[in-house]
């Protein structure tokens, strides 16, 4: 019983700031989309591992910090666009990356409002296109990745927190 | 009717002026930042302002702020992501007339903009 505390603890915790994430993506897709997304996994974030076509990143502060990290494949990303505002696009444009991070703040926004005790400010999005980048997190946090599929296709979301 | 339009998302002043284009509202008047906004305030009548908060140079409360010392009477709209109450209390501390968290529907958008200024459709 002793041994299974901290797991079942690190649980509780991770659920806490997991799971208003979930809900908000739910949200944010099926507004903003017309479509809900599906959770096909839940992991830890390997050292060096790769991202995305493109991945747009929000700085949590406040309380607890953090990043949160939606990631998508270029055609997943181009598809946010299109269903956005009915632009079709190819290739990862400026447009592209603009809908990603506004649908990332959207995202990091409705997630926030479920943690309103712990006082949080949310940075505007940064967006990063490019081919087998590496982000990388404080040496202290390993990031969880959420994994999920949807009519745009598949997409990730990275979250490492600390102070939760 | 005029709109002053204030988001940093290209993606979102699109969303929200094909919303103001079903109400009739063609006469949009679009700014990237509070900075933006201020100048183009400056510079002609506007019958409402609808502003995003967080933006770069100078964020959506500050541009209330700044609108309120003007004209105390203007409608604007708050349009953010900012959803916690306590964000809700500033805004209206600091003059805001209306707020609309963001995701919003066509319908919400519609609603806000009907309840402070007459549109003919």
């Amino acid at each position: 019983m002793s041994v299974c505390a901290p797991a079942i603890q690190q649980a509780a915790v991770t659920a806490e700031y997991v799971n208003p994430l979930i809900t908000a993506t739910r949200s944010v897709f099926e507004m903003m989309l017309g479509c809900v997304p599906t959770r096909t996994g839940l992991r830890l974030k390997e050292s060096g591992e790769t991202s995305q076509d493109v991945s747009a990143v929000i700085g949590i502060s406040g309380r607890a910090q953090g990043t949160i990290v939606v990631s998508l494949t270029r055609e997943s990303a181009c598809a946010v666009l299109e269903k956005m505002i009915g632009d079709v696009e190819t290739e990862i444009t400026p447009a592209v990356c603009d809908a990603v991070g506004e649908l990332t703040n959207m995202i990091a926004g409705a997630a926030k409002a479920q943690l309103a005790k712990y006082e949080l400010s949310i940075s505007l999005p940064n967006v990063i296109a490019g081919h087998k980048y590496v982000m990388h997190s404080p040496s202290d946090v390993t990031p969880l990745i959420l994994s999920f599929n949807s009519e745009i296709g598949p997409f990730w979301i990275e979250v490492a927190f600390t102070g939760i | 009717m005029r709109v002053l339009l204030v988001d940093d998302s290209g993606t979102m002043r699109t969303i929200q002026k094909r919303c103001l284009a079903k109400l009739g509202i063609e006469d949009i008047v679009e700014a990237e930042d509070g900075v933006q906004a201020l100048q183009h305030f400056g510079q002609g009548q506007f019958d409402i302002v609808l502003t995003d908060w967080n933006m770069p140079k100078m964020d959506g409360l500050t541009l209330l702020k700044e609108l309120r010392q003007i004209n105390k009477e203007i409608p604007i709209i708050m349009i953010t992501t900012e959803a916690e109450r306590a964000r809700v209390v500033l805004a209206i501390q600091c003059g805001v007339s209306d707020y609309l968290v963001k995701p919003f529907t066509p319908e919400g958008l519609k609603e806000k903009i009907e309840k402070w200024v007459t549109v003919t459709t």
